[in-house]
């Protein structure tokens, strides 16, 4: 037993020798007791560390049929440059993401057909209830601005989604402690043990939405999720009479991104998911990889209305298929200060009566 | 007939005054018997104490005596305080030093709102603020000290406004920011979504791997806080006559 292959101590990085009293591997700097085949194991892991990998495979949308496309009429807005389609039924408008009048009509060119469309379910008279309710119990609200809104401008949207499907194969490592105290006439003592935890599988996702419009702030978008896919028909133009359609303008590629940061932060939390026991669990390395991964492109209704006040632009959305109502609303300054005021005043009034209590009730 | 009615109503309240004042039923609240103050000394200290017992509403007293008869210094102070009929109220609130010469021990007995007044950081506080006169035999200066610290003490047991206040503002406007910050949050409902965990394909989770490779160990050890050794610990006890006392002392 002369010369052992020498290991680094995987706590303080010091050579490791063998303690013939404990019959283990021991660190003479930190004094860390080691068990030899899982310091093998966990050096064979390390050395895996590789990176991610998001593949995606072109998609293969089907193209439009002869003469589908001759009766969609594309609208660019001079104003805000947004682009919008409709069937011929679409008359005078106004952009629904900047709210000026829409002159400039087109031919449909060039654009992937969509693969899948959810119908609108719900209609605009309960869109125009959902904002109605949108405004209720808000405290900070200011009071003008529900007057002053264009309640009757809240229009229906097909939005541009490419929807991403994909395998993800993890290979994850956690370091873990786990701590035990007890104690003597004379001492306290903390034993902390360190554990390397290896996970690795697979999780599969289907049809991550990511918009495809540079109109559309994402948040906003995946603020109405979730989208039941359930009811989602095969494309055909008849579903677009009478709602506005925009087109995408953010490729596949470009939207995947998005849709990977979702799918790698849902696997780690899935596999991270699978530790328990521990006093503390902190994510060392690993890589995740994407297989099969495939896009398609649909329309998702949603009901939107945009408005101005204060110089402030406010864009409300629903979900045309759930009834799922977002949109940040301004707050009025002066209603929080006399809150904040009011309730200073109440709240510490209520906490000097507690004090003289508890002093009352302990005898002074 | 409102003349009647206050002729009527003034000799009860003399009667109630002249009761209030009787609560305090002994007088002489410097009891020199070891004959260690001058005259003058002495009338100065009744008066300070006078003046502080009935502000505060509590005797605060001071016995020196030879010897204390056979009888510990606790019990003589207990016994002292209890058959003299010192104490305001129903609870007797009081403070009284004992000095005794024959062995040169000191003890302080309380009673009723005096043992919460005067409790073991009390007591260390008064040993500190009058052991060294007393032990020098500068009596009138330690009594003095004894005094004005027991009054301080008892100002101790009185609300204290201004840390409530400051307290009850600090509270007040964390729970104020709490309410309007959730009435601001009422306003945002736009949110970027971080995962994508509503759209895994259910039961595609599929873990090939588990494994958890202990690697090492670590023992650290951290001596035990030692016991505090304060000998004045609280609880008080029952002097001779039943009644509940509070105190202690030592030599000087």
């Amino acid at each position: 037993m002369a010369d052992l292959q020498s290991f680094k101590c995987p706590n303080c990085g010091g050579a490791v020798q063998f303690d013939s009293g404990l019959q283990k591997l021991k660190c003479p700097y930190c004094d860390s007791e080691l068990v030899i085949s899982d310091v093998l194991d966990y050096e064979t892991s390390c050395k895996k560390d590789g990176q991610d990998r998001f593949d995606w495979e072109k998609n293969a949308a089907p193209d439009w049929t002869p003469g589908e496309a001759d009766r969609l009429h594309s609208y660019v807005c001079q104003s805000c440059g947004g682009e919008i389609v409709g069937d011929e039924t679409v008359a005078a408008m106004t952009c629904p993401f900047c709210d000026n009048p829409v002159v400039m009509t087109q031919k449909v060119t060039g654009t992937l057909r969509p693969e899948y469309v959810i119908p609108f379910k719900l209609d605009k008279a309960a869109a125009k209830e959902a904002l109605r309710r949108h405004y209720e119990k808000k405290r900070l609200l200011p009071k003008v601005f529900k007057e002053e809104n264009h309640i009757d401008e809240i229009r229906g949207v097909y939005v541009p989604f490419w929807l991403f499907d994909a395998d993800a194969d993890a290979d994850l490592r956690y370091r873990a402690t786990r701590v035990r105290s007890w104690s003597d006439s004379n001492y306290i003592y903390t034993e902390t043990q360190y554990y390397a935890l290896l996970r690795a599988g697979n999780i599969g996702f289907d049809k991550v939405p990511a918009d495809g419009s540079t109109k559309m702030p994402d948040d906003l978008m995946e603020s109405i999720e979730p989208f039941d896919y359930s009811e989602a028909v095969d494309f055909n133009t008849a579903y677009l009479a009478g709602y506005l359609a925009n087109k995408y303008d953010v490729t596949a590629e470009q939207s995947a991104e998005r849709a990977n940061n979702r799918i790698r932060r849902s696997t780690e939390k899935a596999f991270a998911s699978t530790i328990s026991g521990y006093s503390s669990v902190v994510p060392e390395g690993g890589n995740i990889q994407l297989a099969n991964g495939k896009s398609h492109y649909a329309l998702l209704p949603v009901w939107l209305l945009n408005t101005t006040w204060n110089g402030q632009k406010y864009t409300f959305a629903m979900n045309g298929q759930t009834g799922k109502f977002v949109g940040n609303l301004p707050m009025d300054k002066g209603a929080y200060t006399r809150w904040l005021l009011g309730l200073l005043g109440v709240f510490s009034a209520a906490a000097l009566a507690v004090c003289w209590l508890w002093w009352m009730l302990t005898g002074g | 007939m409102k003349k009647k009615i206050f002729c009527l109503l003034l000799p009860l309240l003399l009667l109630y005054c002249l009761a209030m004042t009787a609560a305090a039923e002994n007088p002489n609240r410097v009891v020199d018997m070891a004959d260690l103050l001058t005259d003058s000394e002495e009338q100065a200290l009744n008066a300070q104490l006078r003046e502080i017992s009935e502000r505060q509403q509590m005797d605060v007293v001071v016995v020196t005596v030879d010897s204390t008869d056979g009888k510990t210094p606790m019990e003589y102070a207990d016994d002292y305080f209890d058959y003299n009929g010192y104490g305001y109220g129903e609870s007797r609130d009081g403070v009284l030093l004992l000095i005794s010469m024959e062995k040169r021990d000191w003890w302080v007995t309380t009673t009723g709102r005096g043992e919460k007044a005067v409790d073991g950081a009390g007591l260390d506080e008064i040993e500190e603020d009058m052991l060294s006169d007393l032990s020098a035999g500068r009596y009138a200066d330690a009594f003095r000290a004894y005094a004005e610290r027991c009054d301080r003490l008892i100002d101790g047991l009185g609300f204290n406004w201004p840390l409530s206040i400051l307290i009850s503002l600090a509270v007040g406007l964390i729970a104020a920011l709490i309410a309007t910050g959730s009435m601001k949050k009422q306003l945002r409902s736009v949110a970027p979504q971080p995962y994508a965990g509503n759209y895994t394909r259910p039961g595609s989770m599929n873990l090939t791997k588990s494994s958890d490779l202990f690697l090492y160990r670590h023992v650290t050890r951290t001596a035990r806080p030692k016991e505090s050794s304060s000998g004045r610990s609280g609880g008080g006890h029952y002097s001779s006559s039943g009644s509940h006392h509070g105190g202690g002392g030592g030599k000087f």
